[in-house]
């Protein structure tokens, strides 16, 4: 392959006349799996060759990476967490800089410097975590990328983001600040802005991953309207649904190399899963627990926000031992003041959460942490870890006060360290050494440190709030295995998730939380997707 | 003296008082717009007061004096801003850094140009300057038309400021700055170019502050002169909520406070007068803290006001 490579820009540097390159059009159709790539070709909005890049830690996150796409087409980037899939994109978009490789758009060689440059050449990425600033208007948020020196001309942006959304259908209200729109309509800000700045390339990084499914069947509306418009859109997911759904050629990475390119219409869902995860069996959906006393019977529970507004209205619902209730909604809806209040880590207005005849609400998190409640933090770094302690002594916190890890007040620092192999392996945490640094550990490992810790001390209740963030398939497979298996024990689970997917494949009931109320419940075995996705945004009906 | 032409008096003073207060808050309204937070103020004033001192009195010009004080400032300014922007230092210690370095820097140039000890002096000021007719107006006239140059500067700067954050793409851009610099950055904003910007800026308009201190209000330089008016700056930045016009509020105020404690160790007599004196001279600190308490609380600045922050 490098050999090839090589060959293609030999071909073009010299610019050799219609015949070679035609030679090499068909050493490509040979190759029959493969679609053809070659940035000779004029169709190509963008192609890359031979990216590499390592970051600062060793970690190889693009290899030798190859990849075209073409002028109005939808493109999905499909791979699992870390399989360098964001990492390439960002190198489009001029956020990060590669080590080696280069990059082509209609086929004249660039440098990406900066997003800006990135920009001028008509590449633009809407990011996982969206790059608006909160407290600006739309419009102000568009006008910062929009370089017009001197004055700023607000009314000009304006005007343009009305004749862009009109354009396509768009509709937004260019003066709502940007914290009252929901994600579903930052996302669309943040697509409006690049075409404010006449970009045809447009990454979406895992866009679906923060919207419900409806405002999912909205975007690839929005997308397939970019592309009848010329523009060619990338779209990164670890779903392979959705790249099914979506696009019109999907590129597979693992492991920071690209496996093949495909077209969309000639693969299925099976053969893409294989390729994302070599060997990878999907477990089945919908196991069903063994529900037995209660374990938690929460009632009439107000929790205040950080704006001092009720963000947890009257929430009531209970957890049966063995048994895992999955609240699913949209992030925002008091999800996070809900466990928080749960958790002791927020104040409660009212109402009550009894825990064997032990009113939780409004007590301290150690009193709540005895009685056996495990929590699995979404915020992991601020929350889950304490970065600058060793492994075995983060994966001690909870223990550190019983007998054996200590005595008398004095830590045991043999058994501290021996437990902490024993999860290491059981939780199979890549790291070298126990007493090692936390911050060492990738994003995934801290990850399953943290919940290796909630999940080994015996609770009876776990709240467990994203707790396959940031693992791939597989290590969220292990816990989600892991989960299952406690509740097999008769441990209650309490799971939030923004993932619908996890929710449904490990809950017996759903309950659908909006607006801080459950608005509504479904048992596992009768479930309305369309139903539970309308409750999410607020539907009645 | 009458009352009236004491009461006067002291008003003009009080306002002469805020003209430095209000030239530093509105440099540091610049740079904590951008997200920084700069402590180091408190040096950049004091070698912005010496440098202008020493370029005035060594060529006898003023208007020298005023430009060393822009290149003092803006030098020490610069200084911490390559510790917080190109190495991503802690923001606090190293303003705090840059304080100690100031006032150990100053007194050692002191004595090197003026190696037989004592304060030098100048022999010439910048005077107040009275604006024809308008100075005529009675009360108003004598208290803000009969001030130094510098003083319709930080007026005239108060709009220009204002206009420069919420009305230029600068602006915009520095504002997006101070609220999240990844963002910013991923829209394509430099951000280490706009905080070098505003941080020159602030250097110049704290040189400014520091060469009134040493070329209008006083004719020499001490160490002291300028002790506190720096941190008091930053104390105004958040009371005026990170505006100018806040700024200019604040910087009335604290003028006032200051004005007092200076009238006061001047005029107190009696027994108990030199501890009274003591007294007010802690008048402006303790004002500085209820400011604090009470404006701190409910004002929410730039989201990411004093967060380290390193390019991916």
């Amino acid at each position: 392959m490098p050999l090839f490579n090589f060959f293609l820009v030999e071909s073009t540097a010299k610019n050799q006349p219609i015949g070679d390159s035609m030679a090499v059009e068909d050493t490509v159709k040979e190759d029959k799996t493969q679609v053809s790539v070659s940035m000779a070709n004029p169709n190509y909005a963008i192609y890359v060759e031979g990216i590499t890049k390592t970051y600062s830690n060793g970690l190889v996150a693009n290899n030798n990476v190859t990849f075209g796409v073409l002028k109005g087409e939808v493109h999905a980037l499909l791979g699992e967490n870390g399989a360098g899939k964001t990492t390439l994109m960002k190198i489009l978009s001029g956020c990060l800089s590669p080590d080696t490789g280069s990059i082509f758009v209609d086929g004249k060689k660039v440098h990406i410097d900066d997003a800006m440059k990135a920009v001028k050449l008509g590449i633009g990425m809407v990011h996982q975590h969206l790059s608006l600033i909160p407290s600006f208007t739309v419009t102000e948020n568009v006008a910062l990328s929009i370089p017009l020196p001197g004055r700023l001309k607000l009314d000009i942006i304006r005007e343009k983001i009305i004749a862009v959304s009109k354009n396509l259908g768009l509709e937004i209200d260019p003066d709502t600040k940007i914290e009252q729109l929901p994600v579903g309509l930052r996302q669309r800000v943040e697509i409006i802005r690049l075409l404010c700045q006449d970009v045809n390339i447009l990454v979406l990084d895992e866009p679906t991953s923060v919207l419900t499914p409806l405002e999912v069947d909205e975007l690839f509306r929005i997308v397939r309207g970019l592309k009848e418009k010329g523009k060619s859109v990338i779209i990164i997911t670890h779903k392979v649904k959705e790249a099914l759904a979506v696009s019109d050629r999907i590129t597979i990475m693992r492991l920071g190399k690209v496996v093949r390119t495909l077209n969309a219409s000639n693969t299925n869902e099976r053969e893409l899963a294989s390729l994302v995860v070599e060997g990878f069996v999907p477990s089945t959906n919908g196991t069903k627990g063994q529900p037995g006393e209660l374990a938690l019977i929460v009632k009439g529970l107000n929790v205040k926000g950080n704006s001092g507004r009720l963000a947890v209205k009257g929430v009531d619902f209970l957890v049966r031992s063995g048994e895992i209730l999955g609240i699913a909604g949209v992030a925002g809806n008091g999800q996070k003041e809900l466990v928080e209040a749960l958790t002791g880590l927020r104040k409660t207005e009212s109402g009550t959460s009894i825990m064997k005849c032990c009113n939780l609400a409004n007590r301290p998190p150690q009193f709540i942490i005895k009685k056996g409640v495990s929590y699995i933090t979404e915020d992991k770094m601020k929350r889950g870890v304490i970065l600058n302690l060793s492994i075995s002594d983060n994966l001690a916190l909870k223990c550190i006060e019983q007998e054996p890890y200590s005595k008398n007040m004095i830590v045991n620092q043999r058994k501290v360290e021996s437990r902490a192999q024993d999860l290491i392996k059981r939780f199979d945490i890549k790291a070298s050494d126990p007493c090692a640094n936390v911050s060492s550990l990738s994003g995934g490992n801290i990850q399953k440190l943290m919940v290796a810790r909630e999940l080994s001390n015996g609770s009876i209740l776990i709240i467990a709030e994203q707790p396959t963030a940031g693992l791939d398939v597989k290590a969220s497979e292990a816990i989600h295995t892991k989960l299952l298996e406690l509740r097999a024990k008769g441990v209650a689970v309490l799971l939030f998730s923004a993932d619908l997917d996890e929710i449904v494949k490990l809950s017996d009931r759903i309950a659908v939380m909006y607006d801080g109320r459950i608005v509504g419940e479904f048992l596992s075995g009768s479930l309305d997707m369309q139903r539970l996705a309308k409750m999410m945004l607020g539907s009645t009906t | 003296m009458t009352g009236l032409t004491i009461a006067i008096a002291f008003a003009a003073s009080c306002v002469t008082f805020a003209c430095p207060l209000l030239l530093a808050s509105l440099g540091e309204t610049v740079v904590e717009r951008g997200g920084i937070l700069n402590l180091g103020i408190e040096g950049a004033m004091l070698i912005g007061a010496f440098s202008g001192f020493l370029g005035a009195y060594f060529t006898g010009v003023l208007w020298v004096g005023l430009l060393t004080a822009m290149i003092g400032g803006i030098a020490s300014v610069l200084l911490f801003g390559v510790l917080v922007v190109r190495f991503n230092l802690d923001q606090v210690v190293s303003g705090l850094a840059i304080n100690l370095l100031a006032s150990g820097v100053a007194l050692y140039f002191l004595r090197v140009a003026f190696p037989g000890g004592g304060y030098p002096h100048l022999n010439f000021l910048f005077q107040p300057f009275a604006v024809p007719l308008l100075s005529q107006i009675p009360v108003v006239g004598p208290i803000v038309f009969n001030q130094p140059g510098f003083f319709y500067l930080a007026i005239v700067l108060v709009p220009i400021v204002f206009y420069l954050i919420y009305r230029t793409t600068f602006g915009l851009r520095l504002r997006s700055v101070g609220e999240d610099p990844r963002i910013a950055s991923y829209v394509g904003i430099n951000v280490s170019r706009i905080r070098y910007t505003s941080l020159v800026l602030e250097g110049a308009l704290v040189g400014l502050a520091g060469a009134f201190v040493t070329l209008s209000q006083f004719n020499t330089f001490d160490t002291r002169l300028t002790t506190g008016l720096g941190f008091i700056a930053v104390s105004i930045v958040i009371l005026g909520r990170w505006n100018p016009a806040g700024a200019l509020i604040g910087s009335l105020i604290f003028g006032s406070t200051e004005a007092l404690s200076f009238w006061g160790t001047a005029f107190l007599t009696g027994p108990q007068a030199s501890s009274l004196a003591q007294l007010l001279t802690i008048l402006p600190y303790v004002t500085t803290l209820v400011a604090l308490v009470v404006g701190g609380r409910m004002s929410k600045g730039p989201s990411a006001l004093g967060a380290p922050y390193a390019k991916e």
